[in-house]
């Protein structure tokens, strides 16, 4: 179903603009999908999803929310804003409040909820971002980074149905980096739809499901990226490049007289799919984090995967040798026949499990013990 | 962390951060009336003390060094307009001095000698009580002040918008500043002069656009035209007022008591 459609937009921020900012677009965007925008610098991302939350008043054409058109009356864009959240690029142009809480407390305060819910969303949108500590603290002695978890909790304090991220890794640590896109799968499998804006490829191809990408307010694809990035023209006419994974998989296929698809989309995917036929696979032992979950034995490489597993190991003294990006180092491990413990967030347990089984359709089947 | 936001970290990490923002703002206010509403010289002593010992407590004296210079520049003003007053004398009291040079006439007597003392005085000691409040205050809570004496939502919302953008364009100053470093702009004076008006340039630009995205982050926030506040400060009970009243009371009957205790002419000079 299509959370939202675009149909015919036309977009110029005034009237002495040359060429429109959006020119004629149409497309949709399907719910609990993970789709992304993708486009150079000055493409249109940002205009497109600043008319999803009706920011932006389209000169020609409509947007659909939901199959009905936006009502821009301003009771109807409040409750539209309620449902839509975005985080923009720059946490410096979102966050206007002087310390930390007050911020984060700004989204539910203005919904108008009771006090004691307003504090347990501030408490549990800051543990999300990790930055508890950081509460009362003002929000002018705060590293970029740690502004940019705070835009991010204010938004998450809101709990939208629908989420829309300008650039989310932009500025940060690898590490960081990873850390924003687990919180972002976590919100996906809790049912949040999320929408990024982008120019990074590479964490396009192994995170969305659909992808949007724009070219001086031109739409020049919607639809899966294999089919996309498999036509290099295209991509260069987007001022984009093909990701890693997705050129050396191309490459080394070729090299090895082998079929491009199944496309890998992650380094396991292609491990996996190179390794020599008849590889075993390692088993990984999924640990449910929930409240009273106990440390389990240590039977290879230990990953934590989500912000409770984090916080659950952290609590347990359990040793970790996989705090970010556990997932894939576990699925690597598999891939090498090693076996894993992997502390995974309840509600990340079945895109875990699809993902380690999803090995098998690249030659390699790891075993899940739950 | 630049010199422009120490003086919000120090607030921030003082000890009188938790006191009532409402009830510090009246205890200054009403020690800086008794101040002037006096002419014993005795009480800008007190008032001095009272700023001191709360600047003590409040922050052990850790004052960031671009504000020293502040209180230093505003100690010179103070000490330039006292010099004046001294020598602009019309009364018929003792005349200390009398003189012409160029065009100008100095005219020193008992009494403008001892007026300047009292504004010098009052001035010093209005300033390290006033130094006390905003070294206790963050700008917010003082907003939260405002609030609660009913002040129009529109311009606390207008003070606590300017405090947080006022920190980000400080910040992208002092980036343009240090990359106008590393390019030789402060090379001679008036390389300097163009670096200083470029980058002011610069920053102006700069707040239209800030100001452009920021309206649209308010509107993707779902901004209602006012912020929300969640936690509010201490308020200002009772307790407050009665120290206020008595601290402004007890003051004023002692200044009304050793008005003419100190003469600060037959003090420093011997004359009558």
């Amino acid at each position: 179903m299509a959370l939202f459609e675009v149909r015919n937009v036309t977009y110029s921020y005034n009237s002495r603009q040359k060429r429109p900012s959006l020119n004629d677009i149409s497309l949709k965007v399907n719910e609990g999908r993970r789709t992304a925008i993708l486009g150079a610098n000055g493409a249109g991302k940002s205009t497109l999803f600043y008319h999803f939350n009706g920011i932006f008043k389209p000169s020609a054409g409509e947007v659909l929310y939901n199959d009905r058109p936006l009502d821009y009356s301003k009771p109807a864009l409040r409750e539209l804003r309620n449902d839509i959240c975005v985080v923009v690029q720059n946490p410096d142009e979102q966050i206007f409040s002087s310390t930390v809480e007050s911020d984060v407390a700004f989204g539910p305060m203005s919904m108008e909820l009771p006090r004691d819910e307003v504090d347990t969303r501030i408490r549990e949108a800051l543990d999300m971002v990790g930055m508890t500590d950081y509460r009362m603290r003002p929000s002018t002695q705060l590293s970029y980074g740690q502004r940019k978890r705070v835009s991010l909790a204010g938004a998450l304090a809101v709990r939208p149905k629908v989420l829309i991220l300008d650039e989310p890794t932009a500025g940060l640590d690898p590490q960081m980096a990873r850390e924003v896109m687990e919180l972002i799968d976590q919100l996906y499998c809790a049912g949040t739809t999320v929408i990024l804006s982008t120019h990074d490829v590479d964490l396009v191809y192994s995170w969305a499901e659909d992808i949007i990408v724009l070219n001086h307010g031109e739409l020049v694809y919607s639809g899966e990226p294999e089919e996309y990035f498999s036509d290099p023209e295209k991509t260069a006419y987007a001022g984009l490049a093909r990701p890693h994974t997705f050129s050396v998989n191309s490459y080394v296929s070729k090299m090895r007289g082998l079929e491009e698809s199944p496309y890998p989309r992650t380094t396991s995917q292609f491990i996996a799919k190179m390794a020599p036929e008849g590889a075993k696979g390692g088993h990984v032992r999924i640990v449910p984090v929930k409240e009273g979950t106990e440390a389990v034995e240590k039977t290879g490489a230990v990953g934590a995967y989500g912000y409770r597993a984090k916080k659950l190991v952290e609590a347990k003294g359990i040793e970790v040798d996989y705090m970010y990006d556990a997932l894939e180092m576990c699925m690597q491990d598999a891939v090498k026949s090693k076996d894993s413990v992997l502390y995974c967030d309840e509600v990340l347990v079945d895109m875990a499990v699809d993902r380690i089984r999803s090995l098998e359709s690249f030659g390699i089947k790891a075993e899940v013990i739950m | 962390m630049s010199e422009q936001t120490q003086m919000d970290t120090l607030a921030y990490s003082s000890r009188m951060l938790g006191w009532a923002p409402l009830g510090k703002l009246l205890f200054v206010i009403a020690i800086l009336i008794v101040n002037i509403a006096t002419a014993s010289v005795l009480v800008t002593f007190v008032t001095l003390g009272i700023g001191l010992t709360l600047m003590a407590y409040s922050t052990n004296f850790k004052i960031p060094f671009i504000i020293f210079l502040a209180i230093l520049e505003a100690f010179a003003i103070l000490i330039f307009g006292a010099g004046v007053i001294s020598v602009n004398g019309t009364d018929t009291s003792t005349v200390i001095w009398d003189t012409d040079f160029l065009w100008m006439h100095f005219h020193m007597t008992v009494d403008s000698f001892n007026k300047a003392w009292l504004i010098l005085l009052r001035g010093t000691s209005g300033i390290a009580v006033m130094l006390s409040f905003a070294t206790s205050t963050p700008i917010p809570h003082m907003s939260l002040a405002m609030k609660q004496v009913h002040m129009p939502t529109e311009l606390i919302e207008i003070v606590v918008l300017i405090y947080r953008y006022a920190f980000l364009l400080l910040e992208r100053m002092e980036a343009m500043w240090n990359a106008a470093h590393s390019r030789m702009g402060f090379n001679g004076a008036r390389t300097s002069i163009n670096t200083v008006a470029a980058i002011a340039v610069g920053i102006f630009i700069q707040s239209t656009s800030l100001s452009d995205k920021s309206q649209i982050a308010l509107d993707c926030r779902n901004y209602r035209g006012y912020f929300p506040v969640f936690s509010e400060p201490a308020k200002t009970g009772v307790k407050w007022l009665i120290v206020i009243v008595v601290a402004a009371v007890a003051i004023y009957m002692f200044g009304e008591y050793t008005a003419d205790w100190i003469n600060m002419a037959h003090l420093i000079l011997g004359v009558e």
